[in-house]
């Protein structure tokens, strides 16, 4: 889902960057005031696991591929929505600038999409979930799927509003790929947190409801 | 599991993951691509078959449309490194597997306050 540069007037691309910007500030506050030495090694290999799945695309249905973003995953392993922009801001620019997937003028709306959105959509879809029906995972899966559907969604908008995408066809191309992507999110998120709460209980910012 | 443990089985897990992805990834184009392509009439909506004269055109269109014709040269472009085949790709993928391990933690020790 990262936007190449052509696909968003400089303008516009510049207001998301701003928008960006704004919540970048708020995880390195996060980041301060939350990280602790223990926690810096295990936030730099989920993030180092999230790149690596990244580059997976894995085939789905109709020509088209889907990976997964991780930005629900590090939401919710970390316990704050604030963890999955930390984690996508440094994945996307790494992303952008040394591998050319997704531009640089759009990447403060790559930025909004990915980590914003899939942060905030994963962090509050899991625990507001999981509140209702109380299993961690099922709550995990859906979180994962919603950020991803969600983040794909924002995406057609912002086309639309950029003039690149008419926006009923943006919405149901974006919506119907992303609905059947989101499956790969929402399952790689449930896996990889029964693997962390399993390897490592307390790590979890929520441990309750999660069992090993 | 100790930290040290737990650090060590986790780069190896994305070490696998991204020595495989090469092998393993799809070529099809992503979802928004896919959904670039079929709006632009390049590609079916529920067909794999792509008209690549016509996804040239979508995206010579598509810079006319935004004015936004910025351009660079990534270092290694989708994932790759110029010149080498499938090599090339692995390594990309591994080089950037372990450049997010090593960013991720200098931006989070230099952000987080020694106390925490």
């Amino acid at each position: 889902m990262h936007i190449p540069d052509a696909f968003i007037p400089m303008g516009q691309a510049l207001v998301y960057w701003v928008i960006a910007l704004v919540f970048i500030a708020l995880a390195l506050r996060w980041a301060r005031r939350s990280m602790g030495e223990e926690k810096i090694p295990l936030v730099a290999v989920l993030a180092a696991g999230i790149f690596a799945i990244q580059a997976l695309n894995i085939p789905i249905p109709w020509g088209t591929s889907g990976h997964m973003v991780g930005a629900a995953l590090a939401a919710i392993v970390l316990g704050s929505p604030y963890a999955g922009v930390f984690v996508l801001t440094l994945v996307l620019l790494v992303q952008g600038v040394i591998f050319g997937d997704g531009g640089i003028t759009v990447m403060g709306a790559n930025i909004v999409n990915m980590g914003v959105v899939g942060g905030f959509v994963g962090y509050y879809g899991y625990t507001g979930i999981k509140g209702v029906i109380g299993n961690a995972y099922a709550a995990a899966f859906i979180a994962g799927w919603a950020s991803l559907f969600v983040s794909a969604i924002l995406c057609a908008v912002e086309l639309a509003i950029a003039g690149t995408f008419p926006l009923s066809l943006g919405l149901t191309f974006m919506g119907t790929y992303h609905a059947v992507i989101g499956l790969i999110e929402g399952g790689i998120t449930a896996v990889a947190l029964y693997l962390i709460a399993s390897a490592r209980p307390d790590i979890l910012e929520h441990p309750r409801g999660v069992s090993a | 599991m100790e930290t040290k443990q737990f650090v060590i089985i986790g780069v190896v897990i994305a070490l696998v993951i991204a020595v495989a992805a090469p092998f393993l990834a799809s070529g099809d184009p992503d979802g928004l691509e896919s959904a670039f392509f079929s709006i632009y009439e390049a590609k079916p909506f529920m067909g794999s078959e792509l008209d690549e004269d016509a996804a040239g055109t979508a995206e010579e269109q598509v810079i006319a449309a935004t004015g936004n014709d910025f351009s660079y040269e990534a270092l290694m472009p989708d994932y790759s490194i110029p010149g080498l085949d499938k090599t090339g790709e692995v390594f990309a993928v591994v080089i950037g597997t372990l450049l997010m391990l090593v960013l991720v933690f200098a931006v989070a020790k230099i952000s987080a306050r020694p106390d925490n």
